[in-house]
C-alpha cells in the first residue's frame, strides 16, 4: 500500500515536472517572435543569453540577485495556493515589509549588525504578516473575496507608504518620494564585491527550506495539504480549517515581507517609493512553475533571474527590450496552468507528424494509419 | 482656497471624467460575472485597450476607428482568459492574471516596436469636446456635461442598455442563470460555454473601451501602465455594486469623486490620503457590509462534458 502511494505521488511529480519543462519550452519557442521582431536571431540571442548569465561571474550574480524579490514573492504565492487561496496582494505585503525594515535600518541606532539585520527582518515579517493576516481573517470571519481584498490592501498600503515617503520620514532636501538611507550595521554583506548579490539569497534559500520540511514533515503540513485539496476531508477529519487558512496566509504575506526587506537593506538601503516592478505579480509565475513547490521555487527563479540577467546585459549591446522576459513569464504561467493545452498541442505535433507521414510513399502510409489506430 | 461655485462644477465635472473609465471597465467586470466567470482580467483588457485604440487612431487619424480598435483587442485579449477557463479549466484568477501580466508586458514592447519610442507612444488624433451651443446655454447641466467629450455620453447609453439586457430580456435572465447554477441552466438545454464566452467578451469589449476613454479621451498618446490599476477598482467596485451595471456606474462616480478631490486638494491634504479613502472605505464596506463582495454562486463553477 506504501508503495503504491510513493508510486502516485512519485507520478504526479514527474507529471508537473514534464508540464513545467513543456510549458518553459513553448514560451521560449514563443518568446522568439519578439527577438525576430526586433530584428535578432533567436538561437544566437538565446546562445548569448544563457552564455553571459552562466559564463560570467558578473553575469552570475546579477541573475542571482535578480532571482531574490521573486523567490520570495514566489514562495509567499505558492504557500497560499496550497490551502488553495490566491495572494495577490503580494505586491502588497512586500510594500509593508520594506517601509518596516527601512524605518528599523534608519532610526534603530546603536545596535551591532548581528541584532540589526535579524530585527529589521523581524519586523517586516511581522509586517507583511500582519497585511495577509487582515485578509485572512475577513476571508474566515466575513467571508470576504481574499483577492479583492487583497487588491485593495495593495493600493491602501502603496499609497500609505508613498505618503510616509513623501512627507514624515522623507529625509530634508531629497527630490523624490524615499526615506532616510539605512545605517552600515542594517546593510547585507555582499557575497560577491560590485554586485548586488547579498547574504539575502541564503535568506530566502532557508525559507525555502524550512517551508518545504513544513510542507513534507509536519502535521501543520499535512493539514495544509488535505484542506488544499479537499477541504471537506479536511473538515470530517477534525482539521481547524479557519485556522490552517489564517496561519498559511498569514505566513504567506510573512514571506512577501521578507522580500520587501531583502530589497531595503541589501539593494536600495532605503525605501524609494515605487521600488517594485511588480515582483508581487512575477511571484505567480515562479510559483507556477515550480508547481507550487517551494524548494522548486527558488530553481525557476533563478531560472527567470537569468533570462532577465542575459537581456539586461544585452540590451547595452543590442537592443532586445527587458520586457521580452516579462511576456516569457507570463507564456509560463499559461501553459503551466493549463496542462491539458500543452497536451493538445503535443496531439496537433502528432498529428502533423502523422499527416506528413501518410504523404510519404504507399508502404509507409499503411503503418501509420495502423499506427494512427492503434493509439 | 476658496472654496464657490466653480470649484463644486470643476468638482462635479471632474468626478465625470474620472467615472467614466471606471463605469465601462466596472460594467464589463458585471458581463463577465452575470455569465459566471470571474472578472480579474478588466485590468489588462483595458491596457489592451488604451494601447490598441491609439494604434488604431495612428493607422487611420480617427479617433472612432481607434476606439473600434480598442474595443476589438479588448475582446481579443478577454479571450485568452475565456480559453483558459471556460475551455481549460484553469482557476480563473490565474488566467484573468495571466491577461493583466501579459498586456502589462505585451505593451511596452509593442511601444517599441511600432512606434520605436520606450515608455509612451507618438501623439494621435484624440476625441475633443463637442461643443454643443444649447448645451452650454442651459445653467448648471451645462457647465458640468458641457466639458465632456462623445464618449462620456456613449458610455451613459451603455449603462442603460447594459441594465436592460440583463435584467428584461430572456438572454439576460439565462445569462444570469448560467452564472447563478451552471448546472441546472446546462439541464434545461442552455449553452453555458457560449454564454460564458459571451460574457467574458462582452467584458473584454467594455473594458478595451474604457482603456480607450484613457489614452483617447482624457489624452492624445499611450503611456505604459497608464490604467495603473484602474481595472483593480473596477473588479471591486463591481463587488460593491452587486454586479450589476448601475451599481457599477454609482459606485465608479463614488470613486471618480475622490480622484477628483484628490487633484484639487493636493495644497491642502497629502494627494496619498485622499485617495486612500475610498479603498478603505470599500474595504470596510465589503468586510461586514455586502456578503463580503460574493458574487453571484456559480462562478467559476464548470459543467461536465
Amino acid at each position: 500500500m506504501e508503495d503504491k502511494l510513493k508510486s502516485v505521488k512519485r507520478l504526479g511529480i514527474k507529471n508537473s515536472l514534464i508540464n513545467s519543462f513543456f510549458a518553459l519550452v513553448f514560451s521560449l519557442l514563443l518568446g522568439m517572435i519578439f527577438i525576430i521582431a526586433s530584428g535578432y536571431s533567436p538561437i544566437d540571442s538565446y546562445k548569448a543569453i544563457f552564455g553571459v548569465s552562466l559564463g560570467t561571474l558578473k553575469g552570475f550574480a546579477l541573475s542571482l540577485s535578480q532571482a531574490t524579490p521573486i523567490m520570495f514573492t514566489g514562495l509567499s504565492f505558492a504557500l497560499a495556493y496550497r490551502v488553495r487561496m490566491i495572494n495577490t496582494g503580494a505586491e502588497g505585503q512586500l510594500y509593508a515589509g520594506a517601509i518596516a525594515a527601512a524605518i528599523i535600518g534608519a532610526y534603530v541606532t546603536n545596535v551591532p549588525s548581528v541584532v540589526h539585520i535579524p530585527l529589521a527582518f523581524g519586523v517586516a515579517f511581522i509586517a507583511g504578516g500582519f497585511a495577509a493576516l487582515m485578509v485572512a481573517l475577513a476571508k474566515v470571519y466575513f467571508g470576504a473575496n481574499e483577492i479583492i481584498m487583497t487588491l485593495m490592501l495593495n493600493q491602501i498600503i502603496i499609497l500609505f507608504t508613498s505618503f510616509l515617503a513623501n512627507g514624515p520620514l522623507k529625509p530634508p532636501g531629497s527630490g523624490v518620494g524615499q526615506t532616510e538611507r539605512i545605517l552600515d550595521s542594517a546593510k547585507l554583506t555582499k557575497i560577491i564585491p560590485q554586485t548586488q548579490l547579498t547574504t539575502a539569497i541564503f535568506l530566502v534559500i532557508a525559507v525555502a527550506l524550512i517551508l518545504q520540511f513544513i510542507l513534507d514533515k509536519t502535521v501543520f503540513g499535512y493539514e495544509i495539504k488535505i484542506t488544499g485539496n479537499n477541504l471537506k476531508a479536511a473538515q470530517v477529519a477534525g482539521i481547524n480549517v479557519a485556522r490552517t487558512y489564517i496561519t498559511t496566509f498569514a505566513l504567506s504575506g510573512a514571506v512577501a515581507g521578507l522580500g520587501g526587506a531583502a530589497m531595503v537593506l541589501g539593494v536600495n538601503y532605503r525605501f524609494i517609493e515605487g521600488f517594485s516592478s511588480s515582483y508581487g505579480f512575477a511571484g505567480i509565475s515562479i510559483a507556477a512553475l515550480a508547481a507550487y513547490s517551494p524548494a522548486a521555487v527558488i530553481l525557476s527563479a533563478f531560472l527567470i533571474g537569468i533570462l532577465k540577467s542575459g537581456t539586461i546585459t544585452l540590451n547595452r549591446i543590442t537592443s532586445i527590450p527587458v520586457e521580452f522576459v516579462e511576456v516569457i513569464q507570463v507564456l509560463i504561467i499559461i501553459f503551466v496552468a493549463a496542462p491539458r493545452l500543452i497536451r493538445s498541442i503535443l496531439d496537433t505535433f502528432k498529428k502533423i507528424k502523422n499527416k506528413l507521414a501518410k504523404i510519404q510513399p504507399k508502404v509507409s502510409k499503411e503503418q501509420t494509419i495502423n499506427g494512427g489506430e492503434s493509439e | 482656497m476658496t472654496f464657490n461655485i466653480d470649484l463644486i462644477y470643476s468638482i462635479l465635472a471632474s468626478t465625470l471624467r474620472s467615472a467614466v473609465p471606471l463605469i465601462l471597465a466596472s460594467m464589463g467586470g458585471c458581463f463577465s460575472m452575470r455569465s459566471g466567470v470571474s472578472d480579474l482580467g478588466l485590468e489588462g483588457m483595458m491596457l489592451a485597450g488604451s494601447f490598441f485604440s491609439v494604434v488604431g487612431s495612428w493607422l487611420t487619424g480617427n479617433p472612432w476607428m481607434g476606439l473600434l480598435f480598442g474595443a476589438i483587442f479588448g475582446i481579443i485579449f478577454s479571450m485568452l482568459h475565456a480559453v483558459m477557463h471556460v475551455s481549460y479549466k484553469v482557476n480563473a484568477s490565474i488566467s484573468g492574471m495571466s491577461v493583466n501580466l501579459l498586456a502589462a508586458a505585451v505593451t511596452p514592447l509593442l511601444v517599441t516596436l511600432i512606434f520605436g519610442l520606450s515608455g509612451k507612444s507618438a501623439t494621435v488624433v484624440a476625441f475633443k469636446k463637442p461643443n454643443w451651443v444649447w448645451l452650454n446655454k442651459i445653467p448648471v447641466v451645462g457647465r458640468i456635461l458641457g466639458t465632456q467629450n462623445a464618449l462620456f455620453y456613449v458610455t451613459i447609453v451603455l449603462v442603460i442598455l447594459s441594465w436592460i439586457f440583463l435584467y428584461k430580456t430572456t438572454l439576460g435572465l439565462r445569462m444570469r442563470m448560467v452564472s447563478e447554477n451552471p448546472q441546472a441552466a446546462s439541464t434545461v438545454g442552455l449553452n453555458v460555454k457560449a454564454y460564458k464566452y459571451f460574457g467574458v467578451a462582452m467584458s473584454g469589449c467594455l473594458a478595451g473601451l474604457g482603456g480607450a476613454y484613457l489614452s483617447l479621451g482624457q489624452m492624445n498618446l499611450f503611456v505604459e501602465g497608464m490604467t495603473s490599476g484602474r481595472g483593480y477598482i473596477a473588479v471591486v467596485i463591481n463587488a460593491f455594486g452587486k454586479y450589476n451595471p448601475i451599481g457599477a456606474l454609482g459606485g465608479s462616480l463614488f470613486f471618480g469623486f475622490f480622484d477628483s478631490l484628490q487633484t484639487i486638494f493636493q495644497s491642502v491634504l497629502p494627494s496619498q490620503v485622499v485617495m486612500m479613502t475610498p479603498y478603505v472605505f470599500t474595504l470596510l464596506i465589503i468586510t461586514f457590509g455586502i456578503r463580503g463582495g460574493r458574487g453571484p454562486a456559480g462562478v467559476g463553477k464548470h459543467v461536465e462534458d
